[in-house]
């Protein structure tokens, strides 16, 4: 990898090495991620790679190619000023492709007291959102994208990246960060407008605490607020579809899969605003 | 009729009653299938044995109470085609 600048992050379990031909998107990860442990010994699981498409584009409208040990072939490369935007997608990437430690879930996760909160659905369902507003109401922050399963113990691993914040949620988080949370805004992407925040210190100096799955929710937003319950059948297909490695664990994942279902509470929540969920939470969390 | 049918390999499947299905994790090709009734019923009354359509509705008749039980064998036939087309039965 010659001619390439590298960073080296440490992220929960994984450590990442980002490998890229401008230095801009390494610095914006360094300044974000400043507080996260160093890498040790140089070692990584995942090798992401941010490369001109062409060698020309290096300069010309330059253009970041994402690549690294797992990469899709028909990724549409992104302008230079979403950099950050293709670092964090290369090393999303890398976890959905390649992770085989723990199963993986596509959720938000927030803990407390030791007991996990999960919030999986699909984009725009609001589990970043509700995942960074309980992070500064006294709930400690595990992830924003993947929640990791471990199969034998049962127990969620963190994976604090920083929060992915789209659209409106940038002015509702806005309200109640200071500026300095935030990494720079990003508009026009393939998602609309992006903005990162850095997690709170403490989900970043406790990344290595394990939590029980303790409840699990399917938030949808923009419905009048109200909780369902939902048939184990139709949980397990959904969680099969959130998770990016279930198939490739074989009988593992099926396990793991299974006991989770059959072990923890879940409903799906209906919800208009933050304060409606953070309602919703708070009478189911105190019923466990 | 007279086809007698077996479950592939028992101990490589592994059942998971959920709510209104069954989910039978096949180790051989690493596949979650997920059935209904009466799919779980048959393969229970199967066992390891070796038995044709007529057999299994039989078996069935013994332990359920069977809503067209003249039916029962063309039904359970069914069943077992395509559970022979997902690998969890065979023909003997």
């Amino acid at each position: 990898m010659a001619g390439l600048h590298h960073l080296y992050l440490t992220v929960g379990p994984a450590r990442f090495r980002v490998a890229s031909t401008w230095r801009q998107p390494l610095d914006q990860l360094a300044a974000l991620y400043k507080d996260y442990p160093a890498s040790q010994g140089g070692y990584a699981d995942f090798t992401v790679r941010l490369e001109p498409e062409k060698p020309w584009r290096r300069y010309i409208r330059p253009s970041v190619h994402i690549s690294g040990d797992f990469w899709l072939p028909d990724a549409a490369p992104l302008p230079l000023s979403q950099c950050l935007l293709a670092a964090e997608m290369g090393m999303n990437l890398q976890m959905a492709l390649g992770w085989r430690r723990h199963l993986l879930l596509h959720a938000s996760s927030v803990e407390k007291d030791g007991k996990a909160l999960l919030m999986t659905g699909l984009s725009g369902s609001g589990k970043s959102t509700l995942s960074a507003m309980l992070a500064e109401k006294g709930w400690r922050f595990m992830g924003d994208e993947f929640a990791l399963l471990n199969p034998d113990t049962g127990m969620v691993h963190s994976f604090p990246r920083l929060i992915s914040l789209k659209n409106e949620a940038i002015a509702a988080m806005q309200a109640i960060l200071p500026d300095s949370r935030f990494g720079p805004l990003l508009t026009g992407t393939p998602k609309g407008d992006i903005r990162h925040i850095i997690p709170p210190l403490d989900a970043v100096k406790r990344m290595a605490d394990t939590a029980k799955p303790a409840l699990l929710l399917f938030p949808r937003f923009g419905y009048d607020p109200v909780l369902r319950d939902m048939g184990k059948s139709e949980i397990f297909v959904r969680l099969t579809q959130a998770s990016t490695n279930y198939v490739a664990l074989g009988e593992t994942g099926f396990q793991a899969l299974t006991k989770f279902v059959d072990r923890v509470p879940t409903k799906a929540m209906d919800y208009q605003s933050g304060e409606q969920a953070e309602e919703l939470i708070d009478s189911l969390w105190s019923q466990l | 009729m007279s086809q007698l049918y077996r479950t592939t390999a028992p101990e490589g499947i592994i059942q998971r009653p959920l709510d209104s299905m069954t989910l039978i994790f096949q180790k051989s090709s690493g596949i979650t299938h997920m059935i209904a009734d009466p799919v779980p019923a048959i393969l229970e009354v199967m066992a390891e044995d070796s038995l044709t359509a007529r057999d299994v509705a039989q078996r069935l008749a013994v332990s359920y109470d069977l809503e067209d039980s003249e039916n029962a064998a063309d039904v359970v036939l069914a069943r077992l085609a395509e559970l022979c087309t997902l690998g969890l039965v065979e023909q003997v």
